[in-house]
């Protein structure tokens, strides 16, 4: 019983360690956001705000904010370029996410599934693709942006943000589409063509890999940094991480930089539950044996 | 005969569906790689125009034969080694965690995934928040204990070091990747039959000898294929370093890649940094097929 009761405190320590290793990083910005003005500056820094408030969050976003001694916080100078990162994030996230997905999907349908001439080839150019370092893409598509003029697109960072989802999420999916039940022949006896058993039958199937799939690709463009840092920077193009990044490097405002972050962490929290369900169903492991 | 037929329209399905999806491939994936081996044996310059200059192998050979090159090699090596140890270890301790944890398994799961969600930069100021002796975790911490909370008498300890700074991004690089790890080990975790832990608990087996025997093999072959996956993304990773060291202090953590686009868009060298982009790709791959003949191909055969 004693031994029982000692390896039920080790778990309960051992999960105690994990929660406070994953949390501890996001907490401390949370907590730099809730500060007061003489807690940010005070030194050491408390553990703990005692005087929790919301200006910073409600700062970023253009409006004032008056606390319980009067004392009032001015909107952020860059509130505008916050509100407007926001929606050009949304925007490119959404794009990059449908693009993806009418690209991935067949393809790595057409790769689970059946076997062709040149397969294999065109596996390890995809795996290739993966490897590249994305500095490495993104000096050639800098060079031809700006003689095209598509620096301080949306369009162009989308397009260079696919060359990132695209081979990453083909092989995510590639051993889910292998791993479902074989239901072509099934299909076909039932009367389905081939185009029709993939939009009918095999992708309703295999809603839940496509949908983290999904969730991988937006995740990938919303955060996504130095592609934007270097094409849209300072234009009317700027995605959220670009915009913050004033708070960051111009003029240093860790409580406006710590809400901000804490926004663009919103979206990826409200699908965390789903995501931790459903990511291992991706054959990443699968796909190339 | 009709086996035949039938294996045919598969392929020519295959072929119909992936076409259009090979050519766009082709352009968004081709064109640069091309442009960049183009761009890696010429001199560019921008001022009066954008001109460039054949220089055949010059920009090869002066990477090879600059010191920095060679530190920023081996900068990524130790940022690469460590980062992919500690994401694997990390990643399967927070698996076994996870398997125990029954029915709140979900909850523990929802927190342990958080961290793979955070962008890279959002990461990089968080890390640097964290580890920078004014802000810091370490200064709150030991003057806490100290109980010396006046601004006077307070200790400032610092993590971010010359020395250490790169061990400090492999953590916070681990931090980020561990969860994915984690997940699909759990997912390999799950196919051990419970039978096996009963078995080995009427052998009387230690806690180690049934980590060994029993948790660690069916878990080889996803070690070997997230150990590939931790290594590659590592290697590439640039927005997480470029935000909480910038390469620095000095240039104590300038990985190749903060090298290739400081070169590009700083000192807007671009064919100097393009031959880098091609040693580096070279170094991933080489490092990856390694991996595979040394390791995983030994795992395919048994």
């Amino acid at each position: 019983m004693g031994r029982r009761l000692l390896r039920c405190a080790g778990y309960g320590f051992s999960v105690t360690v994990a929660v406070v290793w994953t949390i501890l990083p996001i907490y401390w910005t949370l907590k730099t956001a809730l500060f007061s003005p003489v807690e940010a500056v005070a030194f050491p820094a408390p553990i703990f705000p005692l005087h929790p408030h919301l200006a910073a969050f409600l700062n970023i976003f253009g409006f004032g904010f008056t606390d319980a001694n009067g004392q009032y916080f001015m909107p952020a100078g860059q509130a505008p370029q916050v509100i407007h990162g926001l929606v050009n994030s949304l925007i490119v996230a959404a794009a990059v996410t449908a693009i993806t997905l009418v690209i991935v999907v067949p393809l790595a349908y057409a790769f689970g599934r059946f076997s062709f001439r040149g397969k294999t080839a065109l596996l390890m150019a995809i795996l290739f693709s993966v490897a590249v370092p994305p500095v490495s893409t993104l000096i050639p598509f800098y060079i031809l942006f700006i003689q095209l003029g598509l620096t301080g697109t949306k369009f162009g960072l989308v397009i260079v943000n696919l060359t990132v989802t695209v081979p990453f999420v083909t092989w995510m999916l590639i051993g889910y589409f292998r791993n479902l039940p074989p239901v072509e022949r099934l299909a076909q006896i039932d009367g389905f063509s081939r185009l029709g058993t993939l939009l009918l039958v095999v992708i309703p199937m295999a809603r839940s890999g496509i949908a983290v799939a999904a969730v991988v690709s937006f995740l990938f463009a919303w955060n996504e940094f130095v592609f934007a840092t270097q094409l849209v920077n300072g234009t009317d193009a700027a995605t959220l991480p670009t915009a913050v990044s004033g708070f960051l490097f111009l003029q240093p405002q860790p409580g406006l930089l710590s809400a901000s972050l804490w926004i663009s962490i919103v979206p990826a929290a409200l699908v965390a539950y789903y995501l931790q369900r459903h990511i291992a169903s991706l054959g990443m492991v699968d796909a190339f044996y | 005969m009709t086996k035949y037929r039938r294996e045919l329209s598969n392929g020519q399905f295959a072929l119909l569906l992936s076409v259009p999806v090979i050519a766009f491939l082709l352009m968004v994936m081709i064109y640069p790689m091309t442009y960049a081996i183009w761009l890696s044996f010429q001199e560019v310059s921008f001022f009066g125009g954008f001109r460039t200059t054949y220089t055949g192998f010059a920009n090869y050979q002066e990477a090879l034969l600059s010191r920095d090159f060679w530190w920023s090699t081996l900068v990524t090596i130790r940022f690469v080694l460590l980062s992919v140890v500690l994401s694997i270890g990390i990643g399967l301790a927070l698996a076994m965690l996870m398997d125990r944890a029954g029915k709140w398994r979900s909850i523990l799961g929802t927190i342990i995934i958080l961290p793979w969600s955070v962008s890279l930069y959002g990461a990089g100021v968080m890390w640097a928040y964290l580890a920078r002796g004014q802000t810091g975790v370490a200064s709150s911490l030991i003057n806490l204990i100290r109980g010396t909370n006046t601004s006077e008498t307070a200790t400032e300890i610092s993590l971010i070091s010359g020395r250490h700074i790169v061990d400090l991004l492999a953590l916070g690089n681990a931090w980020s990747i561990a969860p994915l790890v984690a997940f699909f080990l759990l997912a390999s975790l799950k196919t051990i039959p419970s039978r096996l832990h009963d078995l080995a608990g009427l052998d009387q087996l230690t806690a180690w000898e049934r980590f060994v025997h029993v948790t660690l093999p069916p878990l080889h072959y996803s070690l070997f294929v997230f150990t590939s996956i931790a290594m590659i993304l590592s290697m590439k990773q640039l927005d997480f370093i470029y935000v909480m060291s910038a390469g620095g202090p000095g240039d104590a953590s300038s990985t190749l890649t903060y090298r290739l686009y400081e070169l590009a868009f700083r000192q807007s060298n671009y064919g100097l940094s393009a031959a880098m982009s091609f040693y580096l790709l070279f170094l991933t791959i080489g490092s990856a097929l390694a991996l595979h003949f040394l390791w995983g191909r030994k795992l395919e055969n048994a």
